[in-house]
């Protein structure tokens, strides 16, 4: 059994979305109808349904206008992206709009080659009303939206429903805390129901969520956003050693399996019924019911957090749409009316119900192909519920660093010596932070970043 | 006297002329080599914006740094270990190969085809392939283990296996280009030479020993020299594969380059370890050369 809703809908729905947003959001003064501007949206959005969305918006944008129009350029993954936008600011090259990713946030901003979509948003009195506030905390910075959140998700935890039956687990309450987590995956393996009770791909982001679910700061200064941050917290605070103490028992014990750092790994063990549970992003949702063929039943849950931990929610990942200063402000105009666009009701919708991103306003549920996958699939809304029940704080808002990729790479280290023995958790998140320290500290001098 | 210059203007003559001729090849090596090298050099020697400009002089402080890091001691040790683990055997598995295809029979052409077939394969295609091979639960080689009772292996999370992984990865895509090349030379072996020796009462081994490797040693050192280039540049498989994990058993010096350049933004840095891969392969060719040509006989 496949997903009911086929690729075509999913065109169809943005196709429409677009003839609707056409006859409401026009007339904009400094865009003139005679010879289209011409912008250039760059995107990491890759396979085949990434791509298929995406170009299916941008020819429905097109569409709808006479003044605009968009080419879609993939850039390869993420980081390839920023790459390339680091390559072409400057230069005539630079496109009007990128996708960039969350933790890209504070280098955009340092690079000094954006123009704030506040400066917009200001201009024309934009409601953000109905934008989710969790997502908009994290994507603003000292009180402004620098980009538009696009593409937004959290992370989940996934589990195999049959197995937790077989293994005499409730099905329908999936574990919640690290040691519900340990003492299931425990069960699951005794019981026979399966060789590996969760696997978790080595993802500095699951670090950093699992910080944010304890309530606890990943970088000084409020998480780099009441200053430029000079240093990580996670080596001075129990909580990052907790993550890692458990994560390593839990291999240890033969609970959970490593399967390296490709979450792709994860996911195929999960897929082909090799293991009871995974921690995964909410955007392999669909591409997770596809690939598993409803030879088993998918059960989604909340990212675990310690039983203790009572202030900390989850963070938003994914990405968000940037203007480039770079360009005339024709373009500049233009780039806003697609970036308003893709945040639209219809859009997001379709891209929800495509991948598993959340929309970033609540009124693209209302929209039919939202509504009509929620009721086959309830397990769409778990991460927007764990966002929602998320208070916002400088931990769940998320932190800012410039030097966030390389950061983030260091504490995967920590975490795979952690994982494989080599060193005790205070150790190794101690030489994952001196390294990142000295990383932020050319990084902070090099840009004159404060 | 007059003859004397004559000569002289003759070699003048033959010189220019050389360098017309070698002017294009002279004039693409200057852009996209020795232009680059320079400013590598250079490059090295400052501390750098994320954006790759000069910010500030560093003197030889990107070297130090590196050697004081015990990250880049490990991904010079993890370079020697790959090129050790896959030159050898490249050329021992395929030297047997290109012998075997080397047979006049029946269908030869469809064994020449499938045991060269992998020059046509990119390394980033071989490292997927691999990589579902190697995947601990879904991957054919732990299947087959299981089979015969033997444990569950973490081909690329287990950092003992994992550059061995990464290897039998690159050996495998290497052999096609190292079968053809082999071939080739096995095809140039005069057959009086090999008929003489059969005359002269000497065995298949005898043969082979002594006529044949002498007969095709400048290919088996080309291949050697090729190899320990290509490997001490390998990026592709250990991208996809490992991502220089688990625990940097994998981090060759390229990756580690790549790590620092476009990833962590610190090009000066960058740039100092390229300048170390450059003299490490410089010094790796010389060696090759000045000891190994030894036994290549190019009669």
């Amino acid at each position: 059994m496949g997903i009911k809703v086929t690729r075509r809908q999913l065109l169809r729905a943005a196709g429409a979305a677009g003839l609707g947003a056409a006859a409401g959001q026009m007339r904009v003064p400094s865009v003139s109808a005679q010879t289209p501007v011409r912008i250039a949206f760059w995107h990491a959005m890759g396979g085949n349904l990434g791509e298929t969305v995406i170009r299916a918006f941008v020819n429905a944008f097109n569409a709808s206008r006479k003044d605009i129009q968009v080419t879609a350029q993939f850039q390869g993954s993420y980081d390839d992206l920023v790459n390339k936008l680091r390559a072409s600011i400057g230069s005539s090259s630079v496109p009007a709009v990128s996708q960039v990713y969350d933790i890209g946030t504070r280098f955009m901003i340092d690079s000094k080659a954006v123009v704030p979509v506040q400066n917009f948003i200001d201009r024309e009195k934009f409601d953000l009303a109905q934008f989710e506030p969790n997502i908009l905390a994290y994507y603003r910075v000292g009180g402004r939206l620098y980009s538009m959140p696009f593409n937004t998700s959290t992370a989940i935890l996934y589990y195999n429903k049959d197995m937790f039956k077989q293994a005499g687990l409730d099905p329908n309450r999936p574990p919640r805390t690290f040691d519900e987590i340990e003492a299931s995956a425990t069960k699951l393996v005794r019981s026979g129901a399966t060789r590996s009770g969760i696997t978790i791909a080595i993802y500095g982001w699951f670090f950093e969520q699992l910080l944010a679910r304890q309530g606890a700061l990943y970088a000084n200064n409020g998480n780099g956003r009441d200053a430029a941050a000079t240093a990580v917290a996670y080596d001075h605070e129990e909580e990052g050693a907790r993550i890692l103490e458990w994560w390593a028992r839990m291999v240890k014990s033969g609970a959970a399996t490593n399967p390296g750092r490709p979450t792709a790994a994860s996911q195929r063990a999960f897929a082909a019924g090799q293991t009871a549970m995974t921690m995964d992003s909410t955007a392999v949702l669909k591409s997770l019911l596809t690939q598993s063929g409803g030879r088993f039943q998918i059960g989604t849950g909340y990212f675990p957090k310690p039983p203790a931990a009572a202030t900390g929610g989850s963070i938003v990942g994914g990405a968000s749409a940037w203007i480039l200063s770079g360009r005339p402000s024709v373009e500049q105009q233009a780039a806003w009316e697609f970036v308003k666009f893709v945040s639209a009701p219809a859009q997001q919708a379709a891209w929800y119900v495509g991948t598993g991103y959340f929309p970033v306003r609540r009124d693209a549920y209302h929209e039919a192909v939202a509504q009509q996958t929620l009721a086959q699939y309830p397990q769409f809304l778990t991460a927007i519920s764990e966002l929602r029940s998320s208070p916002i704080n400088r931990a769940t808002q998320g932190a800012l660093l410039g030097v966030f990729p390389e950061a983030r790479q260091k504490s995967e280290d920590a975490i795979e010596a952690t994982v494989l023995g080599r060193k005790t958790p205070q150790q190794a998140l101690a030489d994952a932070a001196r390294d990142v320290n000295q990383a932020i500290a050319v990084y902070n001098r090099t840009m004159g970043a404060k | 006297m007059s003859g004397r210059t004559r000569a002289g203007l003759a070699s003048a003559r033959a010189l220019v002329q050389a360098l017309a001729y070698l002017a294009p090849s002279l004039l693409v090596f200057a852009v996209f080599v020795f232009y680059p090298l320079v400013r590598n050099a250079q490059l090295s020697l400052y501390d750098t914006t994320p954006f790759g400009d000069l910010s500030r002089f560093a003197g030889a402080g990107n070297y130090a740094e590196l050697l004081r890091s015990g990250e880049f001691l490990g991904s010079l040790r993890v370079t020697v270990l790959f090129a050790v683990y896959t030159v050898p055997a490249g050329l021992v598995l395929g030297l047997p190969l290109a012998l075997l295809a080397n047979r006049r029979m029946r269908g030869i052409a469809a064994f020449r085809t499938a045991y060269s077939f992998t020059i046509a394969v990119s390394i980033a295609a071989a490292a997927l392939i691999w990589e579902w091979m190697f995947d601990p639960n879904v991957g054919i080689l732990n299947y087959l283990l299981s089979l015969a009772h033997g444990p569950r292996i973490g081909w690329l999370t287990d950092p003992h296996w994992a550059l061995p992984a990464v290897a039998a990865t690159t050996v495998w895509q290497s052999l096609g280009f190292n079968v053809v090349v082999l071939l080739a030379a096995l095809q140039g072996v005069p057959d009086e030479l090999v008929e003489a020796a059969r005359i002269d009462g000497s065995g298949q081994w005898a043969v082979f020993r002594h006529v044949i490797v002498p007969a095709i040693s400048p290919a088996l050192f080309f291949v050697g020299v090729v190899a320990t280039l290509g490997v001490l540049q390998s990026f592709g498989q250990i991208h996809i594969l490992t991502q220089g994990g688990p625990v940097g058993a994998t981090n060759a010096i390229v990756y580690s380059i790549y790590r620092n350049a476009f990833f962590n933004f610190r090009f000066g840095l960058a740039a100092a370890q390229a300048m170390v891969l450059f003299v490490l392969v410089l010094a790796f060719t010389t060696l090759q050369f000045a000891v190994f040509e030894r036994w290549v006989s190019y009669g």
